[in-house]
């Protein structure tokens, strides 16, 4: 068990030395990340002990709560390990959440120490930045539950859910990568495009990488060119991770160079067009892998060579059944914290909110989309009752309607003095860019129903536009 | 659009919409980031340069007309923002 835990505090599952056994454990000589040079396990071990440091004299002790809100940079990884490492739970936020999200999240979780960007030195296209982070030691609360990691997800139904993971949870994801056939073996790279801010990036890239001995290798930016760069780097073979948008950007690569150190790419968040994929390995020659994963469990199900697209495989250790027409996976305990939902978790099953079928001859699993009102803007999940619930709330809204129509898309009746401009501006400082309407439509009256209701059918809304 | 000119307004929505298949006068004046990563790495392939712009650009570059002044001004002045 943990020692010297704050009173008041929880105490991990596993105790913090599963940081060293697990993620740090190697040859010090070993370069196990990449990023602006090789930095090898010795010296993440010592930034790792550097931010311990930090940590520490804000306060930050084992059983207590740490916040980051930083993005995928060394900084962030050597501050998730350090605060794992004292034994604290992590929150993850994402650094593109706007002040407002931020200020929810942090009266919601009360951490004792967050660290938060100072100054980024990268551009916007760095796939990993160069931060100065800042620390503040913060009057929260110690650990509430077990978990070492918290992280939130879109709400459906009212606020964003808090998910939490127990080290012994990501610890057995962590081995359930390592019995997938077709994931990057010791000695190889992985070229990281996913955040590993999010499951897929800090799972199947970071921590995987960091246990089997795998480099993680974020390209300079997040173009084409630049991850293909990455790739040809060095001679030992390389996956690319990422979302299906950067598929796109691979395909689109003019005359791209042999490159034989490339093995596959994988992808998850979102289903992949079969026009898309077959674009990319007749480009590149490489199996395109596909995954499928929640936040709450981690990676459920692959097809790592692309076999059976759309179809995957449950990961091993992992059950996955229909039942009316919805997934369900196993999962011991109920991922979600302060909240007793039989609806999202009952009997060791998570209701994953995705439609789909497993073949009872085979097992193979095919997700058919989202039962719930939940989208994939670039990998990333937005809620748009939440967008809608955000917009309706704001002054001058009488009635709101987002939906999903290529792109975010609202709309709204205003009282005046609002404009769509005052309405645009006020939502920037409420939501992160990726969940805000792409477009806003601002209507005298939006359609209802005999009854009242408002209309949420695209056609109807569309052609109330173009009246 | 051609090597030799910069790319206008309506060369600009024309990439932006090659990202997901929408047709051009359907794209949105606003540019995300994942947008931006998109129409930088379509410029690069286009030009078959690599292209540096500080923060400022990048921040300009948060429209379609942004966009369009941050390009003119690069690939007007090429020995400053571009790398082979």
């Amino acid at each position: 068990m943990t020692k010297g835990l704050a009173s008041t505090g929880f105490a991990l599952a596993t105790s913090p030395e599963w940081v060293d056994e697990i993620l740090l454990r190697g040859a010090g000589d070993e370069v196990c990340l990449h990023s602006g040079g090789p930095i090898d396990r010795a010296a993440l071990r010592r930034m790792v002990a550097h931010r311990q440091a930090r940590l520490a004299e804000a306060g930050l002790r084992a059983g207590g709560s740490l916040a980051l809100r930083l993005p995928p940079s060394t900084a962030y990884v050597a501050n998730l390990l350090a605060g794992w490492r004292i034994g604290a739970q992590v929150s993850l936020l994402d650094h593109r959440l706007t002040a407002f999200e931020v200020d929810l999240a942090l009266r919601r979780l009360a951490p004792q120490v967050v660290v938060e960007p100072g100054r980024v030195t990268s551009g916007p296209l760095s796939a990993f930045a160069e931060v100065e982070e800042q620390v503040t030691a913060r009057d929260g609360r110690p650990a509430a539950t077990p978990h070492a990691v918290i992280q939130f997800s879109s709400g459906s139904t009212g606020p964003s859910k808090v998910i939490g993971r127990t080290a012994a949870d990501l610890v057995a994801e962590v081995e359930r990568y390592t019995r997938i056939d077709g994931v990057p073996l010791p000695g190889e790279r992985i070229v990281v495009l996913a955040s590993m801010v999010h499951v897929l990036g800090l799972v199947g890239a970071l921590l995987y990488g960091l246990h089997a001995g795998v480099q993680i290798r974020p390209p300079d930016r997040l173009t084409g060119d630049s991850v293909l760069d990455a790739v040809a780097a060095e001679p030992t073979p390389a996956t690319v991770l990422g979302v299906p948008f950067h598929i796109g950007l691979l395909a689109s690569v003019v005359d791209p160079p042999t490159l034989p150190q490339l093995k596959r790419m994988t992808t998850g968040g979102e289903a992949v067009p079969a026009a898309t994929a077959a674009a990319f390995t007749g480009k590149y020659g490489v199996p395109l892998g596909n995954m499928w994963g929640m936040t709450e469990v981690g990676v459920i199900a692959t097809d790592l060579f692309g076999e059976h697209r759309p179809a995957l495989t449950p990961a091993p250790g992992l059950a996955v059944v229909e039942r009316d027409g919805e997934l369900l996976v196993s999962r011991p305990e109920s991922p979600y914290v302060g909240l007793s939902d039989p609806d999202r978790w009952a009997d060791g099953w998570l209701r994953t909110r995705d439609a789909g079928t497993v073949d009872p001859a085979t097992g193979l699993v095919t997700v058919k989309g989202r039962l719930d009102s939940q989208v994939s803007v670039g990998g990333l999940k937005v809620d748009l009752t939440e967008v809608e619930a955000t917009l309706a709330e704001l002054p001058g809204v009488v009635a709101a309607v987002v939906l999903h129509d290529d792109v975010i898309t609202a709309y709204a009746q205003l009282d005046a003095p609002a404009t769509a401009a005052s309405v645009q501006a006020a939502l920037a400082t409420r939501l992160a860019a990726y969940k805000r309407p792409r477009r806003l439509h601002v209507l005298d009256a939006l359609p209802r129903t005999t009854t009242g209701k408002l209309v949420r059918d695209r056609s109807v809304l569309r052609q109330a536009v173009a009246r | 659009m051609s090597a030799e000119n910069p790319p206008d307004r309506d060369d600009i929505l024309a990439m932006l919409a090659s990202l997901d298949g929408r047709p051009a006068h359907d794209v949105p004046e606003l540019i995300e980031s994942m947008e931006l990563a998109w129409l930088v790495h379509q410029v690069e392939q286009r030009y078959g340069v690599r292209m540096e712009l500080d923060s400022g650009q990048y921040g300009r570059m948060t429209t379609v007309s942004g966009a369009a002044d941050v390009l003119r001004e690069v690939i007007g002045m090429p020995d400053e923002h571009f790398r082979d």
